[in-house]
């Protein structure tokens, strides 16, 4: 009897310590960032003040500040420009690519997908000079453009690796119905397969779009005028000019980071999903 | 004839679908590699010209106590964040594969948040979080009466290189965490049954049973961790843009400022080459040892 009570009591114990010790980190995840958000609507006076108190009032001064020194909208306009071209190529190429690997055996099939895939493990910082050079001779270095081909490149990879999983598992009988129909290649892709990727293609392109917002590295190699200035350039400039107004530098890491919140809030567990396939399937 | 050309395409339709994702690979990464290794053999700053200089910037690379010292700081980033990262992932995956745990899937969604942050983002949030007077570290450690902990966290040179690790575990627990429970959810429940009817519960279960089985998908998250943080670069350009001096300097900050700060292209491709055969190394010694263990 008393053995049983006591049973029970521990698994009471732990259920609550289990959940107390998640909460906890789960907390420790996320409150920087909300903590961020709304000490970036507080003056600096009330920050300086109180570090973590909420805002008396909210004060959009900073979001105002933050427009008006650093060019905000261009530089998102930009990164949007690149990732709208970005992952429609991405995602085209992708398609034919892996539809082409998934049904065909042709010479020359594993190493194009070894190719691929083996620009996951590249340290893109070791190809930084060469691009660059090579860049400058044909004259794509600092143009419009100049983003949108390493992005397509490192971007491919993992939307080729789910493409390719995804279309596995679509029954060949498809194509060759549409083959008797008279279907030729072109429309067998794009109107009977594509349409029926939609669930993976929408969660590779939240990634694309995510990968091509957060990117630095390459911007930060290939780019030289304002005018053409990503996101991250600019939230990295700005950071420069206010380096002790921390309430405005707040200001500025929520303007550029509130897209991929927005879609985090609406597409987390297709991001999830996505982001840990390959390491999942192994 | 027309129709079959669907089920089995001709030659010009191999070229014509599969050409320009390839061609954009070898535009984009073969041709670079391959530039990058010839431009090591060179002393070249950019213009119109270049000396041959046989294994000159290889030699001057070893020779180099700022490489050493970038090597070592790189190691120790990708030690810390091993243990940080993985380490706290498999803590974290257990609870949250306990069956008394609430709200699963919040839970999972909250800790998996950082994972897609930018890394100049997590950079300058972490600037602010580690500020000597504003920052959250150093309110929590005094209100938790651990003030003796608090020191100049990116200002102290022999430190700093740890403070700028602590973001990157920060940032990718959920990560690994997340792969983790699902490596566990795979374990099938018969073994799991037949165990827990062989009497082994709770801890005896996770220590016998659930980690051997976990020891591939722990190894998989062991490599990535490692080949991530080789080449990790943003993150700490963000916060320290390698300093004090060069105390937080890692292989990528050492190659981009030799090659874009000092004008030294053809040695910072030495440094780019090495850096990739540094992490070819390291991945496949992890490989090879994983895949030791899995054959005992």
């Amino acid at each position: 009897m008393t053995s049983i009570n006591i049973k029970e009591k521990l698994g009471y114990i732990s259920k609550i310590v289990v959940n107390l010790l998640m909460v906890i980190f789960s907390i420790t995840c996320i409150y920087p960032v909300i903590w961020m958000v709304y000490s970036s609507f507080k003056t600096q006076n009330e920050f300086n003040m109180d570090i973590l108190s909420l805002p008396s009032s909210i004060s959009l001064e900073n979001y105002a500040n933050a427009l008006k020194t650093a060019n905000f909208i261009k530089y998102s306009a930009n990164s949007l420009f690149n990732a709208v071209i970005g992952v429609t190529a991405i995602i085209i190429i992708a398609i034919v690519t892996s539809y082409f690997i998934s049904r065909f055996e042709f010479k020359g099939r594993k190493l194009i997908y070894g190719l691929f895939l083996g620009a996951m493990l590249i340290p893109i910082h070791s190809l930084l000079v060469p691009l660059f050079s090579i860049f400058n001779s044909i004259g794509l270095y600092n143009t419009r453009f100049t983003l949108i081909i390493p992005y397509i490149t490192f971007g491919l990879p993992t939307t080729l690796f789910l493409t390719e999983s995804f279309m596995n598992n679509l029954p060949k009988e498809l194509d060759e119905a549409a083959a008797i129909d008279g279907c030729t290649l072109g429309r067998t892709i794009f109107t009977i397969i594509m349409p029926l990727c939609k669930p993976i293609l929408i969660t590779t392109g939240i990634l694309s779009f995510v990968f091509i917002w957060n990117e630095y590295t390459f911007a930060l190699t290939l780019l030289d005028s304002d005018k053409y200035k990503t996101i991250s350039l600019g939230l990295a400039k700005f950071q420069g000019q206010y380096s002790s107004d921390y309430v405005t530098q707040m200001a500025g890491i929520v303007l550029a980071t509130l897209p991929i919140i927005i879609i985090y809030l609406v597409f987390n567990k297709k991001i999830i999903e996505g982001m840990t396939a390959g390491a999942v399937k192994g | 004839m027309k129709t079959s050309t669907t089920l089995k395409p001709r030659k010009y339709q191999y070229f014509l679908y599969l050409g320009p994702g390839v061609l954009l690979y070898i535009f984009a990464v073969i041709i670079p590699i391959l530039w990058a290794l010839r431009y090591s053999f060179y002393n070249w700053s950019g213009g119109a010209k270049m000396d041959f200089v046989g294994l000159g910037n290889y030699i001057e690379i070893f020779k180099d106590p700022l490489f050493w010292k970038s090597l070592s700081n790189n190691l120790i980033v990708v030690g810390i964040c091993l243990v940080g990262q993985v380490g706290i992932a498999i803590i974290i995956a257990t609870l949250l594969s306990s069956k008394y745990i609430k709200g699963r899937q919040i839970h999972r969604s909250v800790v998996f948040f950082p994972t897609v942050l930018s890394a100049i983002v997590i950079g300058f949030i972490w600037v602010i979080m580690y500020n000597k007077d504003y920052g959250l570290l150093n309110w929590f450690l005094n209100t938790i009466g651990l003030k003796s902990l608090i020191y100049p966290w990116l200002d102290d040179p022999k430190k700093v290189i740890y403070s700028v690790s602590y973001p990157l575990i920060w940032q990718y627990i959920g990560y690994y965490a997340i792969i983790l429970l699902a490596g566990m959810s795979n374990i099938s429940s018969e073994v799991l049954e037949s165990c827990e009817i062989d009497g082994a519960i709770g801890w005896r279960k996770l220590v016998y049973i659930i980690y051997p089985l976990l020891k591939p998908t722990i190894a998989i998250c062991a490599m990535m961790s490692i080949a991530g943080n080789m080449k990790i670069f943003d993150n700490i350009m963000a916060m320290t843009n390698g300093g004090p001096g060069s105390s937080s300097t890692v292989l990528a900050i050492y190659a981009y400022k030799q090659s874009f700060t000092f004008f030294r292209f053809g040695y910072g491709s030495a440094v780019s080459i090495v850096m990739l055969l540094v992490s070819v190394v390291i991945i496949s010694i992890t490989k090879f040892s994983a895949r030791g263990d899995n054959n005992d």
